[in-house]
């Protein structure tokens, strides 16, 4: 007896051919979704939310919704409009002076010379070492009764009184922007080194044999060449420098007569010493938006990076 | 190789065994040595936190919690050990989120604080009845003492006095300060002790940290004025301007304080007088231990803070406490574990150790408190220490450091006069007197 073989057809998948496809790119960034909600649009919203209450964390029977009173409050504080002016200061500041050290440490870097590879790492060292150390580091070198600096100028006859770095309100936003330089200035030197490495050599042969000289290449093939890095780097590090907090923290906690307070220590101040975390929330929303306003019209002046690129 | 700089594995041993003996000798109060870990396996659990301003405590503290453990069998505690800078808000917030520890060390001017979140452990009644209650000192349950209820045990007590050099004033001729000396003695010590040539000064004075404000405040009562009045802010009265005035000329112009005044922290007084950049300095016992070795014993005292204008004195007295939580879980083990901490020989190894003042007064009067010459300006302050006024309201603790600071700050560096300063501080107190 024969058997007979009947065709079963295959059952039908749950969604279509087309529809796993589209969704399957999804499935693969599911992880990251998570992860950055997680950590970074689950805590903006919630210091959000924060904001519009009154959470004092030693008061809890006056936790209550206050609406914008938080935001009212700030209006009127008069030490957050100083910090956001020292922010300003210490910002532009930093990075200013960071991108043109950069730049030229960059450019140096980038010429052949004996020993060039030590000196690149050597450059690398003050990026490498942590901010807190940084700033202890500093700390010691300006204290004016025992410090290394102060003791310079005193062997080279250019000080008479031992000046105070940190404790006069004139010299300390200058003195902490100075560590700040330091740290910061191998940064700019990485990233614009890497730029200037892929750059063609073949550019500047032409020019050359164009008989552009030396500023010309520079401003006509160097600088556009740059240009995405610069305003990646200078975005970059006008966020990471906005925010940082650590530096000042260490060297004068915002003192001496909040002449150094910028918002985000001030943050702090608010979070920890007075635990008004429904205030210290508000202060980190409006340098949120501060934030993406400055990238905003930063990437829309530089006309943007995609133009360049 | 040169023999000399050889080392057999031996002699390597040997070393390890020395320096571990060193160790073991700062300690070597303790009676039963440490040789092994506590095995009291059904022990319930007791969670203490400590905050730790310097490692010398965490060893002091982590040996007597062993103490504890191997003296009872019902309890094993367990050391949180928190930076002190931080210690703070992290115990506020376990406390907010209904998870503190069951007990902890913290200081008095906290307490009000935490009481005013409803959740600290009423400990009155208990402690009436507590075999030491009549031998602490008065003083150091006013401490702790929050609307009439104890809310805590004053583990030690602080308070402040001048630490000045003996060995400079005898290089450079100087009368030695007395117990009874007045503002016009300390001008005239402190200007006789400024030499900036030698980059030496004659007064370490604080400009940063709550205490900043503490010490300047110290000298307005010794001008006869006083935080509160009447149940009202009196910090901007005549008297407290007079005085701020007169400290802050020491800064202006007798120029008897080395620059670095306006950011000079705890760490930068006691460090400026360890280094002998500075020749007196405004503290409490807690750095005496400390300038033992760094200056030596015997080439430094302490006197009580001087007499002012108005023939009168404060010292401002605090306390470290030990202090539970209602929402704790092992409270009886936190209520065994603070007694004891307070018994004799723990509570005083724990203030000889750190250089304290114990709050028993059967073992303040131990010769190695009451005759230690180091430690007799705190001694002799004691007739004049009242409870700091900042503890009246639990709503100024942390606005003294982030209101109060910056505006002594600015007065210090002439940014705003002294009447100005207090106008503008008086308004911060009244606003958060709850």
């Amino acid at each position: 007896m024969r058997e007979a073989t009947v065709a079963v057809p295959l059952a039908r998948p749950l969604l279509s051919r087309r529809a796993r496809q589209r969704l399957s790119g999804y499935v693969y960034l599911a992880p990251v979704v998570v992860v950055l909600g997680g950590t970074i649009v689950f805590p903006i919203l919630k210091a959000m939310h924060m904001s519009l209450y009154n959470h004092v964390l030693i008061r809890p029977q006056e936790y209550r919704f206050i609406g914008l009173g938080n935001y009212a409050r700030l209006l009127r504080d008069e030490t957050f409009w100083l910090t956001l002016w020292n922010s300003l200061v210490w910002v532009f500041g930093s990075v200013c002076v960071q991108f043109l050290g950069g730049f030229a440490a960059a450019l140096l870097l980038h010429q052949s010379f004996r020993g060039r590879g030590f000196v690149r790492t050597v450059t690398l060292l003050p990026w490498i070492v942590p901010g807190v150390v940084v700033a202890l580091v500093w700390e010691w070198l300006y204290q004016p009764n025992y410090g290394v600096i102060n003791d310079l100028l005193f062997r080279l006859g250019w000080l008479k009184e031992r000046v105070a770095w940190l404790s006069d309100p004139a010299l300390a936003m200058p003195a902490v922007i100075a560590a700040n330089v330091w740290r910061g200035v191998p940064f700019f030197a990485i990233m614009l080194l890497a730029g200037l490495q892929a750059i063609p050599d073949e550019q500047y042969e032409a020019a050359r044999v164009d008989g552009a000289s030396v500023t010309q290449r520079f401003v006509h093939i160097t600088l556009p060449m740059l240009r995405p890095i610069i305003i990646v780097a200078t975005a970059t590090r006008v966020i990471w420098t906005f925010n940082y907090a650590d530096l000042i923290f260490v060297m004068t906690s915002g003192g001496p007569a909040n002449a150094t307070q910028i918002t985000s220590t001030y943050t702090l101040l608010m979070a920890y010493s007075n635990l008004d975390f429904g205030y210290a929330a508000t202060l980190s929303v409006v340098l949120l938006v501060i934030m993406l306003v400055f990238t905003v019209l930063y990437l829309r002046i530089t006309r943007g990076i995609e133009s360049v690129t | 190789m040169d023999d000399r700089w050889y080392h057999s594995r031996r002699q390597f041993l040997r070393a390890m065994a020395a320096s571990g003996a060193l160790a073991a000798s700062d300690l070597a109060w303790w009676e039963a040595p440490l040789l092994s870990p506590r095995r009291a396996w059904g022990a319930a659990p007791v969670r203490f936190q400590f905050s730790v301003p310097e490692p010398k405590r965490t060893v002091l503290v982590e040996s007597l919690a062993q103490r504890f453990n191997q003296s009872q069998k019902d309890f094993e505690v367990k050391v949180e050990f928190v930076p002190q800078a931080q210690a703070r808000q992290k115990l506020v917030a376990a406390l907010a989120s209904g998870n503190p520890p069951d007990c902890c060390q913290v200081w008095d001017n906290w307490v009000g604080e935490f009481e005013g979140m409803g959740v600290v452990e009423d400990l009155t009644a208990r402690v009436n009845d507590w075999k030491h209650y009549g031998d602490t000192l008065p003083i150091a349950w006013q401490t702790v003492t929050v609307k009439g209820r104890i809310l805590s045990f004053p583990w030690v007590v602080t308070n402040d006095a001048v630490y000045w050099r003996v060995d400079r004033a005898r290089e450079y001729g100087v009368k030695p300060p007395k117990d009874d000396w007045t503002w016009d003695d300390f001008l005239a010590l402190t200007r006789a002790f400024t030499k900036p040539e030698n980059n030496q000064y004659g007064f370490g004075m604080r400009g940063q940290g709550t205490w900043a404000v503490l010490y300047a405040t110290e000298f307005m009562y010794a001008n006869g004025a006083q935080v509160l009045k009447d149940g009202k802010v009196a910090i901007n009265s005549r008297e407290a301007v007079e005085a701020l005035d007169w400290y802050l000329a020491l800064i202006r112009k007798h120029k008897v304080v080395p620059p670095s005044v306006p950011t000079d922290g705890w760490r930068q007084i006691v460090e400026g007088f360890g280094r002998g950049i500075t020749n007196t300095y405004i503290h409490n016992s807690g750095s005496c231990e400390e300038q033992k070795g760094f200056v030596g014993p015997q080439n430094f005292a302490t006197v009580p803070l001087p007499v002012g204008p108005a023939k009168k004195r404060a010292s401002f007295y605090f306390s470290e406490t030990l202090t539970a939580f209602k929402n704790a879980k092992n409270r009886e083990g936190a209520w065994r574990f603070m007694t004891w901490l307070m018994d004799d020989e723990p509570n005083f190894m724990y203030s000889r150790t750190l250089g304290l003042l114990p709050a028993r007064k059967s073992i303040a009067d131990r010769p190695e408190f009451a005759k230690d010459p180091n430690l007799a300006g705190f001694v002799s302050s004691f007739p004049f220490s009242i409870v700091s006024p900042y503890l009246a309201y639990a709503g100024w603790g942390g606005k003294l450091d982030s209101e109060g600071v910056p505006l002594f700050q600015q007065a210090m560096v002439g940014r705003l006069a002294a009447k100005d300063c207090l106008d503008r501080f008086a308004e911060v107190l009244a606003k958060n007197m709850a």
